[in-house]
């Protein structure tokens, strides 16, 4: 038999250090959920690449571009459906610090290769139409709500410098809705022609080139099959071609990150050491206070057991507690995270997995802190605590 | 139950202290009759805290044997002495000993957990306690709301209310003024006559040993004397009700 | 006014140890995420800040925020070195003017997956304006006009490949690494060759970046502002101090995003944990706050007296927070830098001012979580305080 009852009065009953403990609780489960979805959005492009997708790309440099004449050698390819270039644009818009991804894309095939993609606003017709029309990301609009349907929206050119120095002016056709991770939605799309035509025009000092090919594969057709045939055809030059899977090429730009998920990881390990010791400090200052307490339910005939049960039971009801109140914090703040850091971390959300991890360390958590208290108040014995009080 | 109800025979008890071996019971042999009330005397260091302790199974005698209620203490477990506390002893402090952040009904009301009354009758015997030492309409109150006297009689209660075969009282009016400490030895006295329990208090004041029945006096861990008391005056009056 | 002993406080902390010992190890890692961030930040901007020099002037297409993203033809490269004034001559009468070719090419890490390590193509001048800053650890500098390269002491032990003696090939031609240099700075993550050779065997027949010594004296500014509008060749120019530290902006705010973030978060926490530390020593205490003040200490001195045991505590956390981080200094890591999108290693400097900042840090914790429960130990009535005890 166990008083339970006494459990919320002992909350209760120090109802600063319970809310003190709590909040320190929250705010580790707040900053663990943060941290793991930073690691798991960064993983997010792996998880959710299509296998019906292959990239080309350099063998050499992912700065090196490769002729425009590969393409109908890359389509001639069994298995290939179609392809669509991707050359990085690198404009500046208004200033460096509002950096986001633009890709000059072949515009027939852009939708094709990524169903993912959805108009949620003007229409991909008018995309087609324009010359000079673009595409932009739902976040992308969301953070320049100068930035709607039927605006212009100038770009300074880095890599592609118009030759006056003023600004390319994309007509914007349409916001996208991608619902996948392995396309995140702060990019701009615009016409690849448009590009090649002002570089043949001579109003754009570049290299022409495309930085790389998205291939769409035939349903059923082999993978690595396909890979080998596009690597062998340009094997010996003038540019040898990597081709990998989707998954594979989205890797490496995790793998590009280095040390930091271990950076986040071995963060993440201090603040749950650091919270673990906080919360067994309460449990060790709940258990001293309770010492006459524990002896008194022991003379009254409660067993050993009940003492230890009281104590841990608090410091479940505890970490419970800061453990839903830490997710729910992370589950309402994630969109305005999703806002800060689009472009850093594309992707961040707080999953359902995130979400449980998170409450199974609170609650581990707890228990280890309850773990030396609730075996020294079962050993106590009531004289003892008597002679302690006295 | 045999009717003596407590039998100790050649108990010794040693504590250590700075190194240092204390006999605190030195051979004790004594028996106590159920259904009387004793008051245990004699001067600090007398080992009587530690005879009410091994008594109540708080503790247990290095050598010799000691029955409660038929029961041999020194051949019991921690979680059987934990029963025998719960089955056979109400316990009265000197310092009250009631949880804080209970009210007095739920102080009373918590051994009670330990039988296998319902929630209901949980309540009614807890009421009916606290009504018997007269503190009924301060049932919601907690420890911190009630005076000294008031506390030692939800203690009272407390110690009542499972109808246990023994109540011990380690110096129940140490901490009280003259008029409260009064009230309680009446309670303690109903709770001999009226519910026939064996009582048995240690005191060092001897108006409080005045009002039982026998007399211990231990000293260096030895009897003295086991005497009655002819002059036992009776309970006053039938409900404590000064404060 | 009269301060109860200190020894008292230190008394106090020590009777209940494990409480003590519990908060100051959490004040630690608090304080120890925060300062080992910031050694991480140190170590990389360090790279940068520290080796760029303002003499050596770096000439960039306008509107290029770094080499990877500029470019000059060889032609107009050469004009730039040849006819400009402000640059110095070497010993053998030549301008001390250098073109060179960057581009980060995809190698393999010692853990697996791929990154960008940046390359370099080089003209011989580029040693002489480097000078004494550039040394060779072991074999020799490559020859030029051969596939040859040398590569940067950094790379190795992370690049697969990248050892003396081993062979690079880079799109379809081998290159013989004869070489490994030592560089204090950025430089010491790249590989290193010949020009011309790189030029063609990566199919990229320009120059990224012209790099200069400037005689004493020069302007930069106004040389900048003078070839904006060069109708041959339009270029901006910078010191190599100031290109690099333009180099760091999106990683060092990231860290410093974090460093902030996770100090702040922790630090809550670790407030949270040290008012409840004196909460408890408070409680404890009660009869001795009672006494003190019954005895005619000022509920003041109370009060200073409880932050002082406060401080203390943070005081030592912030020592063991520093004890925790020590050993970090020097460790080597490595990641992708965002603003050249390469590949740079580093390692975590553990600095004094980041260990004295620690500190304080861990002594404000302290003095936030003590203020509450010393505001209360000072209001308290003696009478109250000892008929409770």
């Amino acid at each position: 038999m166990i008083p339970w009852k006494l459990v919320p009065r002992y909350l209760r009953a120090h109802p600063l250090r319970s809310f003190l403990t709590l909040g320190s609780l929250t705010v580790a489960v707040f900053l663990l959920c943060f941290l793991y979805s930073v690691v798991t959005a960064l993983n997010a492009g792996v998880a959710s690449s299509s296998s019906s997708r292959v990239i080309v790309q350099s063998a050499v440099s992912l700065y090196v571009n490769l002729p425009l004449s590969y393409q109908p050698k890359i389509e001639a390819v069994e298995g290939v459906v179609e392809t669509c270039k991707w050359q990085w644009f690198g404009g500046i818009y208004q200033d460096r610090s509002n950096f986001f991804a633009q890709f000059a894309v072949d515009h027939e095939t852009l939708l094709t290769t990524y169903p993912e993609i959805e108009m949620i606003e003007g229409s991909d017709e008018e995309f087609q139409r324009l010359r000079t029309g673009c595409i932009i990301g739902k976040n992308l609009a969301q953070r320049f709500p100068e930035l709607g349907v039927g605006k212009t929206l100038p770009l300074l050119g880095a890599i592609f410098p118009r030759a006056g120095g003023e600004a390319w002016e994309f007509q914007i056709a349409g916001i996208y809705e991608s619902n996948s991770a392995n396309v995140d939605n702060n990019t701009m799309f615009f016409h690849f022609d448009y590009l090649e035509e002002s570089m043949d025009t001579g109003t754009v000092i570049a290299d022409p080139g495309v930085g790389l090919f998205v291939v769409r594969l035939e349903e059923g057709t082999k993978t690595e099959d396909v890979q080998r045939s596009i690597d062998n055809e340009f094997s010996a030059g003038p540019q040898r071609v990597q081709t990998t899977t989707e998954a594979e090429f989205q890797r490496q730009f995790v793998t590009m990150l280095g040390s930091v998920p271990t950076l986040m990881g071995s963060i993440g390990g201090a603040v749950l050491f650091a919270i673990l010791l906080a919360v067994i400090n309460t449990m060790m200052m709940a258990a001293r206070e309770r010492t006459q307490d524990f002896g008194i339910l022991k003379a009254l005939g409660f067993q050993d057991r009940a003492a230890a049960c009281l104590l841990v039971a608090e410091a479940l009801l505890l970490s419970v507690a800061g453990g839903i109140l830490g997710v729910g914090i992370a589950k309402v703040t994630a969109p305005i995270f999703q806002q800060v850091m689009g472009t850093t971390v594309p992707g961040y959300d707080v999953t359902s997995h995130t979400a449980t991890v998170a409450l199974i360390i609170a609650i581990g958590v707890g228990a280890i802190a309850s773990l030396v208290p609730a075996w020294q108040a079962a050993r106590l014995r009531p004289i003892q605590a008597f002679r302690a009080e006295g | 139950m045999s009717d003596s109800s407590i039998v100790l025979d050649g108990v010794i008890k040693t504590y250590r202290k700075g190194g240092e071996e204390l006999r605190v019971l030195d051979r004790l042999s004594l028996e106590m009759q159920s259904g009387s009330f004793y008051a245990l005397m004699g001067p600090s260091g007398s080992g009587k805290t530690t005879l009410l302790n091994l008594v109540g199974g708080l503790d247990q005698p290095d050598s010799g044997t000691l029955h409660v209620a038929g029961l041999d203490i020194s051949s019991l477990s921690n979680a059987e002495l934990a029963s025998f506390r719960a089955d056979h002893i109400g316990f009265i402090f000197q310092g009250f000993n009631l949880l804080k952040p209970l009210t007095a009904l739920e102080n009373v009301e918590l051994p009670l957990l330990l039988t296998p009354l319902s929630r209901k009758e949980r309540r009614e015997h807890a009421r009916h306690a606290l009504d018997l030492v007269g503190l009924a309409d301060r049932a919601k109150h907690r420890p911190g709301q009630l005076s000294g006297g008031q506390e030692q009689r939800v203690a009272i209660a407390r110690a009542l209310a499972v109808d246990p075969t023994v109540i011990l009282a380690d110096e129940p009016t140490g901490d009280l003024d003259r008029d409260s400490a009064d009230a309680v030895l009446d309670l303690m006295a109903r709770l001999h006559e009226e519910f026939e329990k064996t009582v048995l208090m240690v005191t060092h004041d001897a108006v409080a040993a005045e009002r039982a029945k026998k007399i211990i006096n231990l000293d260096k861990g030895r009897l003295v004397s086991n005497l009655d008391n002819p002059g036992a005056k009776a309970a006053n009056s039938p409900s404590g009700g000064t404060t | 006014m009269k301060l109860p002993p200190l020894r008292y406080n230190f008394r106090s902390l020590l009777v209940r140890r494990a409480t003590t010992i519990l908060t100051v190890i959490s004040i630690g890692a608090t304080v120890a995420v925060l300062a080992g961030i910031q050694s991480l930040q140190k170590g990389f901007l360090s790279l940068f800040d520290e080796s760029g020099r303002e003499g050596v002037a770096v000439f960039l297409r306008p509107g290029a925020g770094s080499e990877g993203e500029s470019a000059f033809t060889r032609d107009r490269a050469d004009i730039l070195m040849k006819t400009l004034p402000e640059i110095a001559s070497g010993p053998d009468g030549l301008p001390l003017a250098s073109g060179e070719l960057f581009l980060a090419v995809r190698m393999p890490k010692v853990d697996g997956g791929e990154t960008n390590v940046p390359i370099r193509g080089v003209q011989t001048k580029s040693f002489d304006i480097t000078g004494d800053l550039l040394t060779l650890e072991s074999g020799r500098r490559f020859e030029a006009g051969t596939d040859e390269i040398i590569v940067g002491r950094k790379l190795l032990g992370r690049i697969l490949g990248a050892a003396q003696d081993d062979v690079i090939v880079l799109n379809t031609t081998p290159f013989r690494v004869v070489g490994v240099f030592d560089y204090d700075g950025p430089f010491n993550s790249e590989i290193w060759g010949d020009a011309d050779r790189l030029q063609e065997a990566l199919k990229r027949r320009i120059y990224s970046r012209v790099i200069a010594t400037l005689k004493p004296g020069v302007d930069i500014a106004a040389l900048s502002a003078r070839l904006e509008n060069h109708k041959e060749v339009p270029a901006k120019v910078l010191s190599e101090k100031e290109y690099l530290s333009t180099q760091t902006g999106f990683l060092s705010g990231i860290l410093n995003v974090l460093a902030y973030v996770l100090g702040g978060v922790m630090g809550i926490a670790a407030i949270f944990t040290g008012t409840n530390t004196m909460l408890a020593a408070l409680s404890s205490r009660t009869k001795e706050i009672g006494i003190l003040l019954a005895l005619g200490f000022r509920p003041w001195s109370v009060f200073l007296s409880f932050l002082m045991e406060a401080m203390l505590l943070g005081l030592i956390g912030g020592a063991v927070g520093c004890l925790l981080v020590l050993p970090l200094s020097g460790i080597e890591t490595g990641t992708t830098n965002f603003d050249t999108f390469t590949e740079i290693a580093f390692a975590f400097q553990v600095t004094p001012t980041i260990l004295g900042n620690a500190v304080l840090f861990a002594m404000l914790l302290g003095i936030i979580g003590g203020s509450w429960p010393a505001y209360r130990a000072a209001r308290m009535r003696p009478s109250a305080v000892i008929r409770r005890g």
